[in-house]
């Protein structure tokens, strides 16, 4: 290894460290993870509420679907279907949502939710 | 066509030949980081050395022979990974040929820890033009980072492989035969 391979490794950590410091320092400030996501409630094709999902809340609530009052449970930046009216249960079953684009579809009672945000990740290729 | 001629031609035909196997082998190892795409840069050792030998114009084709045949025998052919293999393999070919040309004071290590920084920010850059994203940036030093002793690695195996040879007198026989 001669003096100029020394340098050149030296210059590289250090170019690399300080590109780094740069680049994730931006992070640091806001946890991106905490990142509020909203939950949109659509019922009968009409948006009824937009609840935001925050951490650290946790809260349930009554809406009336198509065949009769439906209980939905919010905690945290997860939701779900705790109760419903019809004879499947679907809704009910497929318990948390949490990322968004993800959904809770209850059809006999025409009822939507689905969550918005940006997704953390879109794509992950090897 | 001299018998030099012919000796050079068929020592580039077994230079890719290496490469091909070591950038196929290399492709089914897997590094245990948590990082994906950090490879040992082994069959850029045949690069440098065919640059070393022949110049820059022979060890580009050895480069993009390489990781044409063997994206080939992979089945990557004109995949992404592909695509990131040529960019990276062109921009580490050229910049271990400028300096082992223009320069007299790196080893091989230095030049081949150079050739990694190159083939990764090559890299980096085909992968923020095929998805259109700039935020690939943020994967930079990391593959800095582990480039260079990666770098180092094949710079040392570089370093023995032509020390020995040219003291066993091989590469003189083979490559250099004087008319």
């Amino acid at each position: 290894m001669t003096r100029a391979d020394k340098f050149l490794l030296a210059g590289l950590v250090l170019f690399s460290l300080l590109s780094m410091a740069a680049l994730y320092s931006r992070f640091s400030g806001g946890d991106d993870k905490l990142q509020s996501s909203k939950a949109v409630i659509s019922v009968q094709g009409k948006i009824l509420r937009t609840i935001d999902l925050t951490p650290g809340t946790r809260s349930s609530f009554t809406l009336q679907g198509r065949l009769g009052p439906s209980i939905v449970g919010v905690e945290g930046n997860r939701i779900r279907m705790l109760e419903a009216p019809c004879a499947g249960k679907v809704c009910v079953n497929q318990r948390w949502i949490e990322n968004p684009g993800e959904t809770i579809v209850c059809i006999p009672g025409e009822i939507m939710i689905r969550i918005e945000g940006t997704a953390p990740l879109d794509a992950v290729t090897r | 066509m001299t018998s030099q001629g012919t000796r050079r031609m068929v020592f580039m035909g077994l230079l890719v030949a290496l490469a091909t196997a070591l950038h196929v082998v290399e492709g089914m190892l897997s590094i245990p980081l948590p990082v994906p795409g950090v490879k040992l840069g082994l069959a850029n050792v045949v690069t440098l050395l065919a640059i070393y030998l022949y110049g820059f114009r022979d060890g580009l084709t050895v480069a993009l022979m390489r990781v044409l045949l063997g994206s080939l025998i992979s089945g990557m052919f004109l995949s992404p990974g592909f695509m990131l293999g040529l960019t990276g393999a062109v921009g580490s070919t050229m910049i271990m040929a400028l300096l082992l040309k223009h320069t007299t004071c790196f080893s091989m290590i230095g030049i081949s820890m150079a050739g990694a920084a190159a083939h990764n920010m090559g890299q980096l850059l085909a992968a923020c033009l095929i998805l259109q994203n700039s935020a690939l940036i943020y994967y930079l030093p990391v593959l800095l980072l582990t480039g260079i002793p990666t770098g180092i690695f094949t710079g040392v195996l570089l370093n023995s492989l032509i020390s020995q040879s040219e003291k066993s007198g091989m590469l003189n026989d083979l490559v250099r035969t004087s008319p």
